[in-house]
């Protein structure tokens, strides 16, 4: 009798592990190839690796983090590379916490943080920045019928600070000819996170619009009022549901939505990748910072033909030395990666970026950076 | 007559000519027609909570049925970018970190049940144990997240992220849910059983063991699953303490593992330009959740019968 229960426990136990053992087979797509490893198609043959890098930090970069994780592992069969959108902010914190290998951020660390005293880091090891991401930021709308508006930036400004409070505003229609606005309350939807986003929002406005935005650059939203929206994908959200709203986000992130024209210079703008790229070109690199932090000082207020200033540039930060010498030959090939023109032409391809090789200049400078990483 | 017609008076609402006429002809009425408006508010209510249940069924079904292929079950996202692609990776980690957590939580959950209905009394420890259960069933999941976080970073270096850390967190949510619902249990099995076996010497241990638990197997392994049912959706914690990674992990003690709940979260907020494809596998993924959950809680109810029926047999 008590072996009945026992048989079918047993019984029971069996079918369970054949279903976990159908289960668990190793998923199609990631079988190895038996014998030789793939050789690498393109340059010198790279020393194949093995192990777990980990990365965490601004969720702009998102998309483009999973093109370069998906080309990066197809080079590398034996690494995993993952990366956690937790924000700008708390990537930089678990960076100095100590844990992970890499940082992606939309704000340098500053000049004093740049020195040292991480936790990832060796103990003496200075750090290692280079920008990876460039994306137009859209001003972005809701309005039945339109899909294009012209902006300047003082009006964006007082859009967002409550000042123009309805689309048929007089300041509006000024610059936008022709377009029959409609009679609707604006509702301006901002970033409730601490955003990256934000941040270079603001920091854009500050530039080009000192009078009408006075709150300056800052990552937290400063205005009361308005409608707040959780990261990028709460913000498209909230654009897509709310009919009369305006917001800013990533453009590669809001492809059903209006987009605002800004005013540069004479002309007006429209958010695309070169135009950003041409917003980077005209800009220079922040001074006094070491040899391998390479930041750049946005120029927001610039008139230059053809560029759009309100941009996102997203940085990759990375010890110079590492206590592990596996975890230093990670991150500098995956640095390597997503620098090269392969990886930025990766991203642009799932994320919309700018790719960041067209600089000559520019690319020796990031190349330089990233060979510091070592152990 | 006179009670009737004083309760059955009808109201000011209803064209009083003719239900008064009515209700002084048929006393009955006037309480059939309360009683028809209470069945219909009892119904309606009914139907009410069950709106959203279809809605939240439908709306999983019409989007994540187009992702609903092999691939999805035979693919994990390592090296996909866009379309394709699958959640193998975050099952397998569901099914491991779930039975891990379930190896951990339902021995202590069932022992400290055993405690305190059997030995407890009215001990101090006991009526301690019981605050701290209810302390820790409305303790809200991504404290106990943190709090394995902690652990584990303490013991194992900061930022360390892992399968078996998810399942400390989750542990931490199941264990009350499997005390209370084991106490409840134990507390049905009759004295009288209890006190027989005493009788014929057994010690006590013996009792427990052959008398009092196979007694309430089936309602304990129903509290189990009911606990397992609670815990395997759980975000917050497991976003905390397991990460995610796009890679198949099978190792519960090393490297981040993926799960349903978080490649859903992931899938829905870290999107590329191809947004439909991440949509799709967000929704293909919530659909799998479901299933999952509704099978256990099938089990849940299948299982003690049978265990019944296998305990009468021998």
């Amino acid at each position: 009798m008590k072996l009945g229960t026992s048989k079918r426990a047993v019984a029971a136990a069996a079918a369970t592990g054949v279903i976990w053992a159908a289960l668990a087979g190793c998923a199609a797509n990631e079988e190895q190839p038996s014998g030789e490893i793939t050789p690498n198609s393109s340059g010198p043959a790279q020393a194949q690796l093995q192990g777990e890098l980990n990365g965490a930090g601004a969720s702009s970069q998102s998309a483009a983090q999973e093109a370069w994780r998906a080309g990066f592992v197809a080079l590398q069969n034996g690494v995993t590379v993952n990366y956690d959108p937790v924000g700008s902010g708390d990537g930089r914190k678990q960076f100095t916490a100590g844990g992970i290998g890499f940082v992606g951020t939309d704000a340098p660390f500053s000049v004093e943080d740049a020195g040292g005293g991480h936790g990832s880091c060796a103990a003496d090891s200075s750090l290692v920045e280079v920008p990876v991401y460039i994306s137009p930021i859209a001003v972005a709308f809701n309005l039945e019928g339109i899909d294009s508006l012209n902006l300047a930036p003082n009006v964006i400004a007082d859009i967002f600070t409550g000042k123009i409070a309805n689309w048929n505003d007089a300041a509006i229609a000024a610059d936008n000819p022709g377009v029959e606005l409609p009679d609707l309350k604006i509702s301006p939807v901002h970033r409730s996170d601490v955003s990256g986003t934000t941040g270079n929002f603001t920091d854009y406005l500050a530039a080009t619009a000192p009078e009408a935005w006075t709150a300056g650059e800052t990552e937290e939203w400063p205005q009361a009022g308005g409608e707040g929206a959780e990261k990028t994908q709460g913000m498209v959200q909230a654009l897509t549901a709310g009919k009369g709203s305006i917001g800013y986000v990533d453009a590669g992130q809001a492809r059903d939505l209006g987009w605002a024209a800004i005013k540069v210079g004479d002309e007006w703008a429209k958010p695309t990748a070169e135009g950003a790229a041409k917003a980077v070109a005209v800009s220079s690199l922040e001074s006094g910072r070491g040899e391998g932090d390479v930041v750049y000082e946005l120029n927001r207020a610039t008139d230059a033909a053809g560029a759009y200033p309100l941009i996102l540039v997203s940085y990759l930060a990375a010890c110079e030395k590492y206590e592990d010498a596996n975890t230093a030959e990670l991150v500098s090939a995956y640095l390597k990666y997503v620098t090269s023109d392969e990886g930025q032409q990766a991203a642009a391809a799932n994320a919309g970026s700018a790719p960041l090789t067209a600089d000559a200049e520019l690319s020796a400078k990031v190349s330089a950076a990233v060979e510091r990483i070592g152990s | 007559m006179t009670a009737t017609l004083t309760t059955g008076q009808p109201g000011p609402a209803l064209a009083h000519d003719a239900a008064a006429t009515l209700a002084a002809s048929r006393p009955g009425l006037a309480r059939r027609v309360k009683n028809r408006i209470a069945t219909a508010a009892v119904v309606g209510a009914v139907a009410l909570t069950a709106v959203p249940l279809a809605l939240v069924i439908w709306a999983a079904v019409e989007r994540g049925s187009a992702r609903l292929d092999l691939t999805l079950f035979s693919h994990s996202m390592r090296g996909v970018v866009g379309q394709g692609g699958g959640l193998l990776h975050a099952l397998t980690g569901t099914l491991l970190i779930t039975a891990a957590t379930a190896v951990i939580a339902i021995p202590l959950g069932i022992s400290a049940a055993i405690y305190l209905t059997e030995y407890a009394g009215r001990a101090r420890l006991a009526s301690l144990t019981r605050r701290a259960v209810d302390i820790m069933v409305s303790i809200p999941s991504i404290v106990a997240g943190l709090a394995a976080y902690a652990l584990f970073s303490l013991l194992f270096g900061p930022g360390t992220r892992s399968g078996l850390a998810g399942a400390a967190a989750l542990a931490m949510i199941m264990i009350p849910v499997v005390v209370r619902s084991s106490e409840e249990v134990l507390r049905l099995v009759p004295g009288d059983l209890r006190e027989a076996g005493l009788a014929l010497g057994s010690p006590r241990w013996r009792v427990i063991r052959k008398i009092v638990l196979p007694t309430a197997l089936p309602g304990l392994t129903a509290g189990a699953v009911l606990g397992v049912a609670r815990i395997i959706g759980e975000t917050a914690p497991l976003l905390l303490v397991a990460g995610f990674t796009d890679a198949m992990n099978y190792n519960l003690a090393e490297g981040r593992m993926a799960t349903l709940p978080v490649f859903i979260y992931t899938q829905w907020s870290a999107k590329g330009l191809d947004t439909a494809a991440y949509d799709q596998r967000a929704w293909a993924g919530a659909l799998v959740l479901m299933a999952v959950v509704v099978v256990l809680q099938l089990a849940a109810r299948a299982l003690p019968p049978q265990i019944a029926k296998i305990r009468r047999n021998r």
